[in-house]
């Protein structure tokens, strides 16, 4: 009989290789695609029978939810917010196992965008981690989607840009909570203090095992007390290796950035103005490739 | 230490969640410990139970009790992992940040601190979207964890941010554990105390300590005991301890006596802490009158 020899996981315990997409729910589907054309996204498909948006740059995808009811809540919100974050595994079914035996909590069925069967797992706030294996060979949206005629399947990034990061809010004190969970689920390590690469220096940035995104953790500010502030998926990062080259693209295409204080563009990033009541995209100069 | 710092729990009163509610804040207290019976044994459901809570200004200091949860395999593990997740649902929908997480007492469980650690640290995670953090307690007759130091030990070695201890002074006094706060525990890491005391010196069989437990517990102040809770706040508050303190006392004669008058005992308590604690704050040097 076998026995286990009590040797250490590895450090990328899943298979982790980047990201396979960004799940938004919003009311207002028109508006936020008009947003995302802007940014250079182009919407390739369309779910077969929800009203769901495939959008596509470059290797990112970006899916729109706007089927009604979302996780069993009554309404969608207005305001487009990051409900998954779906991340390439090794092996999707093992990825979801060996989660839930370290105690992720599995996602609430039918709650997902697609019909194909994807594990996941719940994330912050409303947000769900889904597990996806099939990106090499197999499209995942040729089971739901239905691509738009006429439309490159394929459109190329502007200026090279791809995923960087997502980021997170989290309440007081809750760093290494939220530490403790990516480190244990997934094996995400945390950068020393001070490693920052956009131009917002603050949280903590933890690196995917598979060094392909990051997520940074903010908790709120000092002095924030007044401030609503909860845990949820706030924000995408995307990286280009040229940001003013990039910024300049986007502001070609009606995009504004914010140009005043700390935040103004520079050659480590830039910070679109806050759109459609609290939608935002960082750029960040990246190392990483597109 | 003040009022402020004390918490009453619905265990010791008689009577409706409503009325306990009441009777805690009218007393002046401004937080309170609750149980899962104040939610599931309300007459008119759950939801009613959240909003008394929610609506009667008292902070939940934390919320009781997940037993028998660590050591246990197969399809027991997976009965306790349900159980577990209701318990947090329920601990998150009242407002509190902190379950109350049993050394287990169940004749299934295995004693592999290699399991106890494993389990723990699932606990934790399960604990970790709700911001919910996991006082772990050494209960005196637990079947494999029984004393603060064990259970100390196990939350070390799990090293989880929303995993620490909860120390209940009457399991320490029920076994005469020496030096509970020792230099190794983390002040950091304790994260509710809960007091009472009882009215006999000692509780010699684990059947002893459970009846006693359960039913002829006194506030501190009240028991045999009054030295030794004194010195363990004062070790604790010199440790650098600065969390809740509340009052875990079930005495079956407090639940058939008015609520207020039993309320009025927590106080009393309070006020003998309080007083144990300001002599203690003063420059320790100075009293005894040394130049050193």
């Amino acid at each position: 009989m076998a026995h286990a020899e009590p040797l250490p996981e590895p450090s990328n315990p899943l298979g982790l290789d980047g990201i396979e997409f960004i799940e938004y729910a919003t009311s207002q589907p028109q508006a936020f695609g008009a947003l995302l054309q802007q940014m250079g996204f182009a919407a390739v498909a369309r779910h077969r029978s929800r009203e769901v948006m495939l959008y596509r740059q470059g290797g990112m995808n970006l899916i729109v939810n706007s089927h009604s009811p979302l996780r069993g809540k009554g309404t969608l919100e207005e305001t487009p917010a990051i409900v998954a974050i779906a991340l390439r595994v090794r092996d999707a079914g093992y990825a979801h196992k060996h989660s839930l035996e370290r105690g992720a909590w599995d996602m609430p069925t039918r709650a997902a965008a697609m019909e194909l069967h994807i594990p996941g797992i719940r994330g912050v706030g409303d947000s769900l981690i889904y597990f996806v294996d099939r990106y090499r060979d197999f499209s995942i949206y040729d089971v739901d989607f239905v691509a738009l005629a006429g439309v490159d399947p394929k459109p190329k990034a502007l200026a090279g840009l791809h995923w960087f990061g997502v980021v997170q809010t989290i309440l007081n004190d809750r760093t290494q909570d939220w530490l403790d969970f990516y480190q244990t689920l997934f094996g995400f390590t945390a950068l020393p203090r001070g490693q920052y690469f956009g131009i917002l220096p603050k949280g903590t940035l933890l690196e995917s095992p598979c060094r392909k995104f990051y997520l940074q953790l903010i908790e709120p500010p000092p002095g924030a007390e007044d401030i609503h502030w909860d845990e949820g998926l706030v924000r995408v990062g995307l990286g280009a290796a040229d940001i003013p080259a990039a910024t300049r693209v986007l502001r070609d295409r009606g995009i504004v950035f914010i140009d005043r204080g700390s935040v103004q563009p520079s050659d480590k990033g830039a910070l679109t103005q806050v759109y459609l009541g609290g939608v935002t995209f960082e750029l960040v100069v990246s190392h990483l490739q597109p | 230490m003040n009022l402020d710092h004390f918490g009453m729990d619905t265990i010791t009163l008689a009577g409706s969640l409503e009325a306990k509610l009441d009777t805690i804040r009218g007393a002046g207290f401004t937080q309170v410990m609750l149980n899962s019976a104040d939610l599931v044994g309300h007459p008119d459901g759950e939801r009613a139970a959240i909003t008394a809570v929610r609506t009667s200004g008292l902070r939940v200091t934390g919320f009781q009790v997940l037993r028998d949860f660590e050591g246990l395999s197969g399809h027991l593990h997976a009965y306790k992992v349900d159980v577990a997740k209701a318990m947090l649902r329920m601990c998150s929908d009242l407002g509190s940040r902190v379950l109350l997480a049993c050394s287990s007492v169940s004749a299934h469980a295995s004693g592999d601190r290699e399991l106890l650690k494993k389990d723990l640290q699932k606990l934790a995670m399960l604990a970790v979207p709700f911001g919910i953090r996991i006082a772990y307690e050494a209960l005196s007759w637990g079947r494999h964890v029984n004393l603060l130091s064990q259970a100390w030990n196990i939350v070390q070695e799990a090293d989880r941010a929303n995993l620490g201890l909860c120390i209940d002074s009457y399991h320490v006094l029920a076994h005469r554990a020496p030096g509970v706060v020792s230099d190794e525990l983390d002040p950091v890491k304790v994260f509710l105390v809960q007091l009472s005391d009882f009215m006999w010196q000692e509780t010699r069989s684990p059947e002893d300590r459970i009846e006693t437990a359960r039913h002829y517990r006194v506030f501190p102040g009240e028991g045999v005991h009054s030295d030794e809770i004194a010195a363990l706040i004062r070790e604790l508050d010199a440790a650098g301890y600065r969390g809740d303190y509340s009052f875990e006392v079930f005495n079956d004669d407090y639940k058939q006596l008015p609520l207020a008058m039993v309320a009025g005992r927590a106080r009393d308590s309070v006020q003998w802490i309080a007083e144990l604690v300001s002599r203690r704050s003063l420059p320790a040097r100075r009293t005894t009158g040394s130049t050193a």
